[in-house]
């Protein structure tokens, strides 16, 4: 059986190639005419038969927090310094292809979309599962300097698979279903006894039932999604961390059986505002890992966040404020506020027991987990296109600080500055 | 009315539920010495291969234990004992209490030991010393015998040694604050100087209390120990020493590994062996507790000076006339409360009547029935004649002198 390694290589090829065989057939008909434009990015246009677009992201933070960082830890970080290109064959394929710049870089979208028809679209290659809507969400565009935790951590990100989308009841239902290779690479840990997903199908629906309705609850968007996958015998992956990367729960526990994430996600953003909310739930089977070789109540973390963002300066939210009507020098650029409260908990999904008492044995049927609860307030500044500045100040709290970076204090606060800049 | 008693029934069907509770148990249950426990653990297939496969190492593994009606979950259970008791047949166990479970004891107790009895052929031996030193006074261990079953499988004759922690200090010391060392035998040890430097002594007392101290808080008292009992005679005076150690209980644990024929104890044939050493929060004043005692009743014919003086500490300790004839006085008393009605030979018979049924079904034993019953029968011979020949010597020291 071919790996669908083979199959998405073979998929993108095909591809990439019958676009070029279509544009060459096309050729004769159409000016060749090669030309560069600064739209919103640097684009180049190959007459009709194609475009690409040039995208770079670079994120510089500078970070502050109550925990104290390792020596070898810098407060002025690169957060993303990624390079790519995207566009169109023939109107019949988009594709991106992005890396991180670096010595260490990996490839990050690397995909091919067959987009003929809006109701029916094929995508393979390296992309994000469906499951999550800040998750799929570019870094660039997220409200926070971080994505929520439970959208960073339960999320599964990028993998290898095909998947089948598009748009249909006058764009009102989008549908996503998709077969990957993993769960993603967010669940993805180095470590001998370090399990995750295998084979994974994922299926996303959103709907904006008021779409084609003139009211400001058109840009209201549900939806629900799902990824379904097996994890071998082991320790799984996922780990709870802070948005900088310090731990309050590793889970030491062994599992074997069905995963499943479930998602239910919401967002409006109607003129300068914004509200947005996800729910995502993820249960992994323990199946014969009792002391006895019975099964244990499934592994569960689940977590929640919702966001509001408010555009000072009165750009439209759905619009974007990354186009600022008023770029300095002419004024001020865009200015959001922003605030999120969220949380993020690992625990198990045991009924209550007389004798349950939570324990971090391996093969606890009542897990002692942990939770993290988080206030971010954030100010967004976009003074010019490409250009974003972003503060936010994080609460966090733990409910059970000895497995967290400071082990007598329940709460402590970060503080991060980031510098964008984007095409 | 029908309906106010349905619900009611409804909501209290959890109680109703719970199966009364019997008489609340105590340590004191579990290490009754009168009784042959069983002991359940329950440990995955995968762990207890693992367990077995790497039996060397101490490598914790969750387990269930189950004592009486009790369960204890998620107990922490990892294979124990020195180099030549470790096996992987018959492991000796570790249990804790409260490694995934902070804060968790069982019967108060933190943790207990499940020794394989892999030494002792009598398999008494430990349990008889214990019992010596307890009704002399002296700090001990409680024991009590147990057939262990691992997930319902039959292993062997087991003790259940309560450890020493800080419930066992908070019991015999009545504070459970100080700082507990268990000594490491690594080589010959004959309590003298070890240097400055920290390493060797972290090496050879390992920290079971206040184990994130700095070596200045932990080890410079020791170092000052052995240093000081090493000084000339006319440089050091018995005040400079008893500040580092109790003199009076070192030389009555000596003398009673010395009646017991330890052969690996404080005076041991291969130098200070099985011993913790404690002191007292605030205090650089130490106290040895004999630990692990099934080389007892071993040197049936050995004087009671042997090896006394080749240990620099109890060399120094026995040269104060006055702790000499504590020396003396411990041995006598003990060797008149070993022989008074046959104590000793009756706790023979008593234990070995309780526990040899289960010591011939146990096939995981390093050693025949046979010589089970030769053990036994070496130490009715012990007990016969060691405590005539205690007293004769220590009769000739006080005529001598």
């Amino acid at each position: 059986m071919a790996s669908i390694q083979g199959v998405l290589t073979t998929a993108i090829a095909c591809g990439l190639l019958s676009g070029a065989a279509y544009a060459q057939q096309a050729a004769p008909d159409l000016p060749a005419r090669v030309k560069m434009t600064w739209d919103e990015r640097p684009s180049i246009r190959f007459g009709r038969i194609a475009r690409v677009d040039i995208r770079l992201t670079l994120q510089l933070d500078g970070r502050d927090s109550e925990v104290p960082f390792d020596p070898d830890e810098s407060r002025a970080s690169w957060a993303r310094k990624r390079a790519g290109v995207e566009g169109v064959v023939a109107g019949l394929f988009g594709f991106q292809i992005e890396h991180d710049l670096g010595a260490d870089g990996q490839w990050r979208d690397v995909y091919v979309n067959y987009q003929q028809f809006d109701a029916i679209q094929v995508q393979a290659g390296q992309f994000k599962l469906p499951f999550s809507r800040e998750q799929t969400t570019s870094p660039a565009r997220i409200d926070f300097a971080y994505r929520s935790r439970v959208a960073e951590t339960l999320a599964p990100g990028r993998d290898r698979g095909v998947m089948v989308h598009g748009r249909v009841v006058r764009n009102r239902l989008e549908y996503e279903l998709g077969l990957f290779e993993h769960d993603g690479n967010n669940a993805r840990r180095s470590g001998a006894d370090r399990v995750y997903g295998g084979r994974s199908v994922a299926a996303r629906l959103t709907a904006r039932p008021f779409r084609t309705v003139r009211s400001a609850a058109r840009t209201l968007e549900v939806g629900a999604a799902g990824v379904w996958s097996d994890v071998s015998e082991g320790l799984p992956s996922l780990k709870g961390e802070t948005p900088f990367d310090r731990e309050f729960y590793d889970p030491d526990l062994w599992v074997l059986g069905a995963q499943r994430r479930q998602g239910v996600e919401f967002r409006w953003r109607p003129g300068p505002f914004s509200v947005k909310s996800e729910y995502i739930r993820l249960t992994t089977e323990r199946r014969n890992q009792s002391v006895e070789d019975t099964d244990l109540s499934p592994f569960l973390a689940d977590g929640w966040y919702v966001s509001g963002t408010w555009i000072l300066t009165g750009e439209r939210k759905a619009a974007g404020p990354e186009n600022p009507r008023r770029p300095l020098p002419r004024g001020p650029g865009a200015i959001e506020a922003a605030v999120r409260f969220e949380a993020i908990a690992f625990s198990s999904s045991a009924p209550d027991k007389d004798d349950g008492e939570p324990s971090s044995s391996p093969r606890a049927d009542v897990v002692r987990g942990n939770r993290l609860r988080a206030l971010t307030l954030g100010v967004n500044w976009f003074p010019m296109r490409s250009v974003r500045v972003q503060f936010n100040v994080i609460r966090e709290s733990l409910d059970d600080p000895s497995q967290g970076p400071l082990p007598r204090q329940s709460s402590f606060w970060d503080r991060v500055v980031r510098v964008q800049f984007h095409w | 009315m029908r309906l106010i008693l349905a619900l009611s029934i409804l909501f209290y069907w959890p109680v109703f539920r719970v199966s009364p509770p019997g008489p609340l148990a105590t340590s004191e249950d579990l290490f009754a010495s009168d009784t042959l426990h069983d002991v359940h653990l329950y440990i995955h297939s995968r762990d207890l291969q693992r367990l077995r496969s790497e039996y060397l190492e101490n490598t914790y593994f969750p387990a269930d234990l189950v004592w009486r009606h009790t369960r204890v979950r998620n107990v922490a259970l990892r294979s124990r004992g020195g180099l030549a008791t470790r096996d992987s047949v018959k492991p000796g166990f570790r249990v804790d209490m409260d490694r995934y479970t902070p804060g968790r004891t069982f019967l108060g107790l933190r943790a207990i030991v499940l020794d394989n009895l892999f030494q002792d052929p009598s398999m008494i031996r430990e349990a008889l010393s214990m019992s010596v030193h307890a009704r002399m006074g002296q700090t001990a261990m409680r024991e009590s015998f147990c057939r262990l079953y691992v997930n319902n499988e039959f292993q062997g004759l087991y003790t259940i040694v309560e450890d020493v922690d800080e419930p066992f200090l908070a019991r015999t010391f009545g504070r459970d604050d100080g700082y507990l060392f268990e000594y490491q035998w690594q080589q010959p040890f004959d309590g003298g100087p070890l240097g400055a430097a920290f390493g060797i002594y972290r090496t050879l007392f390992e920290a079971k209390t206040h184990e994130l101290a700095p070596n200045d808080e932990l080890y410079v008292p020791i170092r000052a120990l052995f240093d000081t009992a090493s000084l000339p005679d006319d440089v050091v005076t018995r005040e400079d020493l008893e500040r580092y150690i109790d003199l009076n209980q070192l030389v009555t644990a000596l003398a009673l590994d010395t009646l017991l024929g330890e052969e690996d104890g404080l005076a041991g044939l291969h130098g200070m062996n099985n011993f913790y050493l404690y002191r007292d929060a605030g205090s650089t004043r130490h106290s040895f507790i004999p630990w692990d005692r099934d080389r007892a009743f071993k040197l049936i014919d050995s004087s009671i000076v042997d090896r006394v003086y080749e240990n620099a500490l109890t060399r120094r300790a026995l040269s104060y006339g006055d702790l000499f004839d504590r020396y003396l006085r411990t041995l006598e008393d003990g060797a008149r409360m070993l022989s008074s009605g046959d104590w000793l030979s009756a706790e023979i018979e008593r234990l070995r009547a309780l526990i040899g049924q289960a010591a011939y079904a146990d096939s995981r034993k390093p050693y025949s029935n046979e010589e089970f019953e030769a053990a036994v029968q070496f130490l009715r011979e012990f007990a016969t004649v060691r405590s005539a020949r205690v007293l004769e010597e220590v009769a000739a020291y006080r005529g001598g002198r």
